[in-house]
């Protein structure tokens, strides 16, 4: 083969992508699956982004890679902490540095040892990105000005207004049609107060629209009601000398009785990111110059503002149409010049757009509250329509020697009761509060949590710690005693039983040397929880949360999820030659494309050749 | 702590202060203080006058014990922050031209190649030092603990060694001629734990992901 070109839809549903082929629907899809074949795709263990994409990049289990989960913990404070990537500085002078935590060796390195190129767009655990030959533009991982994984503000008269989830919020007075604010950018380091933008906003009611007039670019920017507008750049003075850069949209909900304006979340401006997000360095600008700004955060869909009430449905999709078109101009551009190698875009919409509209294809899910949610019933099969159309327009691309695939990383599912699993932990033992707290005083942050008298502790999507001596800093369980306390664990939790519900929560509790084996297996969590179908951790869970009750019905927008048991949520799989299609995983892809491209499997590849 | 003092006598406040493309001076005059200096450049490491003698601040140094160094280049300077085993370390005498063991490295003039030289130097550095940029009648300071921070007005070039050493912790001889900006001032304290506020920057940071 010449040509490997790879198209990715994070969180694809297999379940729902079969009964639209069944129906004669998705016929680009469809016609791959006669040409060459469909399967199923075996996820990682757990069935997350990073994690899965990351299994894909290296031929390796998690144990290989060392990407467990999106976030893990600090051994010395049991905070949690972003398990993507980390901030390495040497000294309080100089520069800090970002290191991908994705360890292992992606195919993509092997393929420029071969001097093969690669145009890879968007693949996530890739921040920084990797020194490929070729050209890569990084995705999830990246962060937004503030350093995390997207911080929106929200603007509005009304002063009962407070922020909510990651989010800022600004109280305004308007005083003859006009508003005087800011944006909020990074945090000082020095002053720990945050730097800021200034904006001037003149109200045009007649019109129903705004003009936002800064020292940014454009000067004055219009924004209509409802529609998202188009990018702000915005400048902050961080030091006497020193400047960052960003940019963002906004859009207007409503302008009476009360304003009410969303920013979205800064992101990196490509032609001086804050940290690089391409190699070449200039890549990610010069893709901006042929396709104009786009957006370069790793979570580009504002799912916050949606889950915070701050703008609609609608809103949501026009935001993931958007960020869905800009993406497939990306394909474009790039399949246009692309003449040989391996050739990868990923589509990240379907998983952002699923997890919200899930809840609209359950009407009994707690999420809807009563809500008539026949509006939205089909919108994930019509949103899988237009993933069908832009693999379509890729496959014009496919020439005799082209390998052509379509994947994803995992499925979706329904989220309605989410499990609190320090809750549980504390009930049968193993987590101990502080004298004279229980379940629900605390808050985030493992608070009133008595370290001293700890066994274990959960955190992030369905991860259970041990507190290891010489490992955790106030660690107390011993080496030996290690196995009773997982062992302890494991039978109580096993088919544990949602009594209000009458259902099976878990499915089974696996220890990690069971699933995960390689050089990063000691960072692992000890254990992993498999949830069943409609279930997950709770939301209080994953920072470390210990409240009251050990089942929460989830009334969040955010209704579906796919962090159960892997087995439950397996991707899609389809390319354009025959293959063995004997249960395929994620990790026989790298050892299937570098074949193609005539190159061996690197050595730690667990994986197969599904051509061969 | 550790005192470094980098002294280029030609570097001028006017460059040393505007030039947009010195990324390294830059976020040191960020992280500290700055400003221009009053009387004879050449005193920068002058500590006390006596009669018949002059107390540098590297003499005074070696009296009470320290470990002190000299240089007049960047490469002998940086292998012996390298090694560690320093209380003082100071650049002198060299002027911006003969300062850069990048000298000939393409057209970039002598002050960005200064400032080159600095992101190296700074890479040997632990937190626990104090870094003085004195140029010609100018300086840049930073330091973990000093409370002054943006354009410090009518400092003398004399000030610079009393207010290393009142930052470093060492008691001033009598005799010191010029006067330590941070003197009767409270030194900051290096933070620890975690504040709410910090914690709120933490949710704030991890709960954009959607799932948490």
């Amino acid at each position: 083969m010449k040509k490997v070109i790879v198209i990715g839809l994070d969180g694809f549903e297999p379940k729902i992508a079969e009964a639209m082929m069944a129906h004669g629907e998705l016929p680009n899809l469809m016609r791959l699956r006669e040409q060459g074949g469909y399967s199923r795709l075996k996820t990682t263990h757990s069935a997350q982004t990073p994690v899965a994409w990351s299994s894909f990049s290296t031929g390796t289990n998690p144990g290989g890679h060392g990407i467990f989960d999106f976030l893990t913990r600090d051994t010395k404070t049991y905070l949690p902490i972003m398990a993507l990537s980390r901030y390495e500085q040497k000294n309080a002078f100089v520069l800090p540095k970002v290191v991908n935590m994705r360890r292992g060796t992606p195919f993509w390195n092997l393929l420029s040892a071969k001097e093969i190129q690669s145009t890879i767009i968007r693949v996530p655990c890739a921040y920084p990105p990797d020194q490929v030959k070729g050209r890569m533009l990084s995705g999830v991982g990246v962060p937004d000005l503030r350093g995390g994984f997207g911080t929106p503000t929200f603007y509005t008269t009304r002063s009962s207004v407070s922020a909510d989830q990651s989010e800022k919020a600004i109280i305004v007075t308007m005083k003859d049609g006009k508003i005087t604010t800011y944006v909020i950018g990074p945090r000082d380091p020095k002053t720990k107060s945050d730097f800021k933008f200034d904006i001037n906003i003149q109200i045009d009611k007649l019109e129903n629209k705004i003009i936002i007039t800064s020292q940014g670019q454009p000067e004055n920017l219009e924004v209509k009601l409802v529609k998202w507008s188009k990018w702000l750049k915005v400048k902050f003075k961080v030091g006497m000398m020193q400047a960052v850069t960003g940019i963002m949209r906004f859009n207007l909900r409503q302008i009476e009785p009360e304003f009410e304006l969303y920013a979205s979340p800064i992101n990196f401006e490509t032609e001086e990111p804050l940290f690089p997000i391409s190699s070449p360095q200039e890549y990610a600008h010069e893709l901006a110059l042929k396709i104009g700004r786009y957006y370069t955060t790793g979570m580009a869909e504002d799912h916050d503002g949606l889950n915070n009430g701050r703008f609609d449905e609608s809103a949501y999709l026009d935001q993931c149409r958007i960020v869905l078109r800009e993406r497939r101009k990306m394909m474009e551009y790039e399949l246009g010049r692309f003449t040989g190698g391996y050739f990868f875009c990923l589509f990240d919409t379907p998983d952002r757009l699923a997890h919200m509209f899930w809840r609209f294809t359950e009407p009994n899910h707690p999420s809807n509250r009563g809500e008539d949610v026949s509006q939205y019933a089909k919108i994930i099969e019509e949103h899988y329509r237009e993933c069908d159309e832009i693999v379509g327009e890729a496959m014009k691309h496919i020439d005799n020697e082209t390998l052509f695939i379509v994947l994803s990383d995992h499925g979706m599912n329904s989220f309605q009761r989410g499990l609190n699993l320090n809750t549980w932990l504390h009930d049968n033992g193993f987590l101990a509060l502080k004298a004279g707290s229980k379940p629900g005083d605390g808050g985030d942050f493992f608070q009133n949590v008595d370290w001293d008298m700890t066994k274990a502790y959960a955190m992030g999507l369905g991860c259970i710690f041990l507190n290891l001596k010489g490992r955790e800093s106030n660690g107390i369980v011993s080496a030996d005693e290690a196995e009773s306390v997982r062992e302890g664990i494991v039978s109580g939790l096993n088919g544990l039983a949602d009594s209000a519900r009458g259902a099976v929560a878990v499915r089974s509790v696996v220890r990690r040397e069971q699933i995960y084996s390689g050089p990063y297996l000691n960072e692992a969590p000890d254990l992993l929880v498999n949830f069943s179908e409609g279930y997950r951790v709770s939301w209080d869970t994953p920072l470390g949360g210990v409240p009251q009750g050990l089942f929460a019905d989830n009334h969040k927008k955010w209704g579906g999820d796919h962090v159960i048991d892997p087995a439950l949520v397996p991707g899609i799989l389809f390319m354009n030659k025959k293959f063995s299609a004997e249960s395929p995983s994620l990790v026989d892809l790298a050892p299937t494309i570098l074949n193609s491209l005539g190159v061996p499997k690197g050595a730690e590849m667990e994986g197969r050749d599904l051509l061969s | 702590m550790k005192i470094l003092v980098l002294n280029l006598q030609d570097a001028r406040p006017q460059t040393l202060f505007s030039d947009e493309r010195l990324e390294n001076i830059h976020r040191l005059i960020d992280m500290g203080c700055f400003g221009e200096l009053k009387g004879d450049a050449s005193d920068w490491n002058v500590l006390a006058r006596q009669e018949n003698h002059t107390l540098s601040l590297l003499e005074f140094l070696e009296q009470a014990d320290k470990q002190c160094a000299s240089f007049d280049d960047f490469s002998a300077l940086r292998s012996k922050l390298d090694a560690g085993d320093w209380d003082y370390c100071q650049l002198s005498d060299s002027g911006l031209k003969n300062a850069s063991s990048h000298a000939g490295s393409g057209s970039a003039d002598d002050y960005l190649r200064l400032d080159w030289e600095l992101d190296e130097v700074l890479q040997y550095l632990g937190d626990d030092t104090i870094i003085a940029v004195v140029g010609e009648g100018c300086f840049v300071l930073v330091s973990a603990n000093n409370p002054i921070s943006g354009e410090h007005k009518e400092g003398s070039t004399v000030d610079i060694a009393p207010t290393l050493l009142e930052l470093a912790g060492y008691p001033l001889p009598a005799a010191t001629e010029g006067k330590s900006w941070v003197a009767g001032m409270e030194l900051k304290n290096a933070s620890s734990g975690l504040t709410a506020e910090e914690e709120e920057i933490l949710r704030e940071r991890l709960s954009g992901l959607g799932y948490i």
